[in-house]
């Protein structure tokens, strides 16, 4: 199908895309990879008046590491946090995530920032960043703004972002020994997208007890959820296998699965137990080092 | 890795290449690449919603103006003319009713693609929504759909003799179930109509010329010879492109409205709502069987999701099932009651089996359960039921002696040994093509050039390799002075088309037929037959090859499968061990059994055309439909048979592995699960790794 | 603006041409460019049938718009074989047997053509990984995989520029 007509514009820095969403914001969508977004416009769900291309900007693909926290471009790619050894050794659940994230092709074009705006939450990168606590540098009229990723994701394909806003970088804690993440995703029978997918980041301190956690749970509510409960009955504890099963049974019943094409309620309900158990259990072999 | 005896022809690979080359340069003709002057990009504008009134129709080219009845064509088409089916039209454009979400209702045409989507906006539809019907088990009950209709159902017949064996020691009932499929092709549905002021000539993407010529031909009251229908490139069909459907024959009006050329090619959303989708039945079967293991007698009600109007097989597929029900067994007591029923959905069509994957899927599992049963040995149990001698079934069919075959197949897949290391599922079948009435060829001499035309239309069979092996081999001409024409109704008076795996025995027989009538008039003309004379002469030779009697291709799978580490069912090996007669065409065969197979693991794992209670389509994009990707597929071994009880004529290939992949695969996950399967998809809640509980 | 000029380096030729903002870079490729070996099987950007390499990436031409590619350098299908010359993944598609219908070919040789770029000697698996965004209903995949493992094979024998 072929998208509505709609004005284009593609600004050169950060300043004149803001400068135009303080006039046109309400009518406007930023236009990054695309891949989520030129989809709904073909088919005419989405119809803005105005698509700001932020692809001219220079200087929002990065990955970096600073002293306390890792840096995301918004405008990373996904293949290029595929393909980031950094990444791959030292955040594992964004590496986890990123090569089965649609097919190599839309990974290409695809934006970590893009991802985290759409919130939509059947994708992969909400639930891994509320996992990683991460933090989102947004930037508007007023200068830069930093929203946590609890805060950001606020309904279905609603953020935390004005539409005066546009999205600078991500924000994730640096990793320090004794710290362990993963995701996993169940993968739909019926194409890409996940069924049920489970983010945990957790930090266990030199006894080997849980110190601080996150989890984030994808396609199982009408944003992403963060199972307070099961983050919870981890702290302070020394992850048996039992303490686990514990806490990913906490996570299920914090779901809020809806039945679809992709299963019944119960079913991703039962499946969100299996997966965090499994998750779970790969942060804290990460988190020994043991893999 | 495939085993055959084969004839190679020096030059077989270049002519291949040559035929394939376009493809690789990326100068195919597919009808989006169709470009003519002054053309116009017609948009169809759809139902929303399942069940409706159509109150009012403004703008566009609509019901007010353009009084049609869609004509049934094509395979298992021609349903008007049988009796015992409650018939009703499908209106070209809808002006009363709406049936289905994406039933056609008003048309467009604008200067560009872009153009004409925007006017799809201007038409304004008022409807009056209605409670949609959507379960056929409810559709024999619910009022129907249909005012003018007693009820839903679409026919109801019977077929085989009813009997009573109460005195079996084991009687297995059971409930199997084939949800709805949409074929999917990569291509969608397309054309490009022009009327010059005295003649319609429709580029198509299509799998038989001559079925669409007779469908336009018949919705718009337009004389045989005011039509032409020829065939561009076509990117797949899967049964879905045999049909003549709403939109070509608006187009086709469109341009004897306009006078200019006019291109209708659909969106995957339009295809995954508006094309004929396949599959989508229930049979509730009872087997009576003794202690050794042998069937003798089964009985079965079929129940098909006819759709919303009986154009494609709705009416055909009930009889078709029933009909090959003992499949390659010698059961000699079969009783089927068969019905279709309308609902709410797309029109039911053929999809790459047609009847023949929802027969071995029936079969197979109750040969599966009765071993389980028993405690036997599948296989075991099925060479119980098969004879060395040639049986006619109580439903029809004179089936060939299986037990030979099925013997070899054990052999040849090392069925004892893959069962004794790994979690495997046979299956074997008798695949019955859709041979009749027959088909056409057409073979004209010139200018030392071999010109052939079928009525078959090979969609990416590669037709053309074996109709010139066969020319070459009759008329002793050189492959390279050979060919193999596209399909042109101006060129082919008459033709069927190509699908039920029919294309190299009747295609190919008449080809025969043809090379034999060139000889015959040589004979006549110039005495003695000499192939160089031939080439030097002019000759036109067209027949029409009659064929009745089927000629069947026996089959057999094993799957196998295991669960990974996270518990996931990952699909290992697919094994086909088919005769297909005269292999004339190894490579291609393959890759038939190749893609038929995905098909097979698609239809098991992740297809589904489903709707949800409103009767709005779940799946709605071509990754929601489930087609299966590269990394799905398993390893594959592909064995034909060598003794072959045919050695000189082929035997249908293309529906095999549609057939054997389905029951095999579904037999393996079993194993692993241990939970009885009786529906394709398997549903995830069945298949998915299960973390135990504390 | 709704109207933009944008200036394309197609196949090593260069293009100036007004388009709509809303205009596809694979109607871009297909009508403007006349170039339809680039094919549209879908709405969201799931079957592949569009890939085409630009700025050395391999991408999904339904899902990038015309006016992205400014300034930008397409290779297509078409700009595969050079001086009537198939280049090796053409070839190795050939070879095999990998093409059917032909109407999800030129994505995979463009989607295997860029893996080769990357790979040259790429396992079984990234094969399918790469080409696991490419639908065919066909083929089943398997001889557009050997078609790719023979021409890996080919062209490290071969000392070729593609």
């Amino acid at each position: 199908m072929i998208p509505a007509s709609f004005d284009y514009v593609a600004p050169r820095n950060l300043d004149e895309g803001i400068r135009f969403l303080e006039e046109h914001g309400d009518d406007a969508k930023v236009l990054a990879g695309g891949h989520s977004l030129i989809p709904l416009m073909r088919l005419r769900l989405a119809t803005p008046k105005y698509l700001l291309d932020i692809n001219r900007i220079p200087g929002l693909e990065y990955i970096r590491e600073s002293d306390h926290h890792l840096h995301i471009g918004a405008l990373t790619r996904y293949a290029d946090v595929e393909d980031s050894l950094l990444i791959q050794s030292r955040y594992s659940a964004l590496s986890d995530v990123a090569g089965h994230i649609a097919d190599p092709l839309v990974r290409n074009m695809g934006t970590v920032g893009g991802n985290i705006c759409h919130s939509d939450p059947a994708n992969d990168l909400p639930a891994t960043m509320l996992a990683l606590k991460a933090t989102m540098v947004a930037v508007g009229p007023g200068g830069e703004r930093v929203i946590s990723a609890e805060e950001f994701f606020v309904d279905t394909f609603e953020t935390a972002l004005k539409p005066t806003e546009i999205l600078r970088e991500v924000h994730i804690p640096r990793t320090r020994v004794g710290t362990g993440s993963a995701y996993m995703k169940l993968e739909s029978r019926a194409g890409d997208l996940a069924v049920v997918g489970v983010a945990v980041r957790l930090t266990l301190d030199a006894q080997g007890t849980c110190e601080s956690v996150g989890l984030g749970l994808t396609a199982v509510g009408p944003k992403v959820i963060q199972p307070k409960a099961a983050e919870a009955a981890l702290i302070g504890k020394k992850l048996s296998d039992d303490e686990i099963r514990q806490s990913a049974s906490l996570a299920a019943q914090e779901a809020q699965p809806t039945s679809d094409l992709r299963g019944t309620a119960e079913y991703k309900r039962e499946m969100v137990r299996t997966l965090a158990a499994r998750a779970l259990r790969r942060a804290v072999e990460r988190a020994r080092g043991e893999t | 890795m495939v085993e055959a005896p084969v004839i190679w022809k020096l030059g077989w690979c270049s002519l291949v290449n040559d035929d394939m080359r376009r493809f690789v340069e990326g100068r195919g003709q597919f009808v989006d690449d169709l470009h003519f002057p002054n053309m116009l990009h017609l948009k169809v504008v759809r139902s929303p919603y399942a069940r409706a009134r159509v109150l009012k129709v403004e703008g566009g080219i609509n019901g007010s103006e353009l009084h049609f009845n869609l004509s049934g064509v094509g395979e298992g088409g021609g349903w008007q003319d049988s009796s015992g089916i409650q018939a009703v039209d499908h209106p070209v454009l809808a002006s009363k009713y709406v049936n289905y979400v994406g039933q056609p209702v008003a048309a467009v045409i604008g200067e560009d693609p872009y153009a004409a989507t925007d006017m799809m906006e201007e038409v304004y539809v008022e409807y009056e929504t209605l409670k949609p019907v959507l379960d056929p088990e409810e559709a024999l009950h619910s009022e129907p759909i249909h005012p003018n209709l007693k009820s839903n159902i679409i026919t109801s017949l019977q077929v085989g003799k009813d009997f009573n064996l109460p005195n079996s020691p084991v009687q297995l009932e059971e409930e199997l179930v084939n949800e709805r499929i949409t074929p999917n092709p990569i291509e969608p549905r397309g054309l490009v109509a022009h009327y010059d002021g005295s003649k319609l000539t429709v580029w198509a993407s299509t799998q038989s010329v001559h079925s669409w010529k007779e469908g336009i031909c018949e919705s718009m009251g337009l004389s045989s010879e005011k039509v032409r229908v020829i065939q561009v490139d076509t990117g797949g069909a899967f049964g879905c492109k045999s049909a003549v459907y709403p939109e070509y024959v608006v187009a086709c009006y469109a341009s004897m409205k306009t006078r200019r050329p006019v291109k209708w090619i659909e969106t995957r959303s339009e295809h995954l709502r508006a094309s004929n989708q396949g599959r989508g039945a229930k049979a509730k079967v009872k087997i009576f069987a003794d202690a050794t293991g042998v069937v003798h007698g089964l009985k079965a009600d079929l129940l098909i999701d006819g759709g919303a109007y009986p154009v494609g097989i709705g009416a055909y597929a009930p009889r078709w099932i029933a009909y090959q029900l003992t499949g390659p067994y010698a059961i000699r007591h079969a009783f089927v009651n068969g019905k279709s029923v309308y609902t709410n959905k797309a029109p039911m069509g053929p999809y790459r089996g047609a009847g023949r994957p929802e027969v071995a899927f029936i079969l197979e599992r109750m040969m599966d359960l009765l071993a389980d049963n028993l405690g036997m040995d599948p296989v075991e149990v099925r060479l119980r039921n098969t004879s060395n001698e040639p049986f006619v079934s109580p439903l029809g069919p004179r089936i060939d002696p299986f037990r030979p075959f099925l013997e070899s197949a054990v052999r040849e897949l090392d069925y004892h040994n893959r069962t004794q290391t790994g979690h495997v599922g046979f299956s074997c079948f008798v695949l019955v093509p859709a041979v009749q009435p027959g088909e056409s060829a057409r073979i004209a001499v010139s200018g030392g050039k071999v010109k052939v035309w079928m009525g078959t239309c090979s969609h990416g069979q590669g037709h053309e390799v074996f109709a010139r092996l066969l020319v070459s081999e009759e008329l002793g001409v050189p492959e390279a002075s050979i060919d193999v024409e596209k399909g042109d109704t101006d060129q082919l008076d008459e033709g069927i088309g190509t699908w039920g795996s029919r294309s190299v025995i009747v295609g190919g027989g008449a080809l025969l037929q043809a090379c034999k009538k060139i000889k015959d008039e040589f004979k006549t003309r110039l005495g003695k037959y000499d192939p160089e004379q031939l080439l030097k002469h002019e000759f036109d030779a067209s027949v029409f090859y009659s064929r009745l009697k089927p000629l069947n291709s026996f089959g057999a799978n094993l799957v196998s499968a295991h669960a990974d580490e996270l518990g996931e069912i990952r699909i290992d090996e697919c094994m086909a061990y088919y005769d297909v007669g005269r292999a004339l065409n190894p490579a291609m065969i393959e890759s038939q059994i190749m893609g038929g197979s995905a098909q097979g693991i698609g239809q098991v794992l992740y297809e589904e055309a489903k709707y949800d209670e409103e009767g709005q389509l779940l799946a709605a994009t071509i990754a929601d439909a489930g087609l299966t990707r590269a990394h799905h597929m398993p390893n594959f071994t592909i064995k034909l048979a060598a003794n072959t009880s045919s050695p000189h004529q082929p035997r249908g290939v293309g529906e095999s592995a549609t057939m054997g992949v389905p029951p095999a695969a579904i037999r393996a996950i079993e194993k692993i699960t241990g939970e009885k399967l009786t529906r394709t998809p398997i549903r995830p809640e069945s298949i998915s790794p299960k973390e135990p509980s504390r | 603006m709704s109207r933009h000029h944008i200036s394309v380096t197609v196949n090593e030729n260069k293009h100036e041409a007004d388009v709509d903002s809303r205009m596809l870079l694979v109607h871009f490729i297909r009508e403007t460019l006349g170039l339809t070996g680039a094919h549209i099987g879908c709405d969201t950007s799931d079957c592949g049938a569009c890939t085409v390499i630009l700025d050395g990436k391999a991408v999904k031409s339904c899902t990038v718009l015309a006016v992205q590619a400014d300034g930008k350098a397409l290779l297509t299908v078409e700009g595969l074989a050079k001086d009537g010359r198939l280049h090796p993944v053409q070839e190795g598609f050939l070879e095999k047997h990998s093409i059917q219908c032909g109407f999800c070919t030129p994505g995979m040789l463009m989607a295997s053509y860029w893996l080769l770029q990357r790979k040259p000697n790429p396992t079984e698996e990234e094969i399918r990984e790469v080409i696991s965004g490419n639908l065919c209903r066909c083929t089943g995949y398997v001889k557009i995989v050997e078609a790719v493992q023979y021409t890996a094979q080919k062209m490290s024998g071969m000392d070729i520029q593609s």
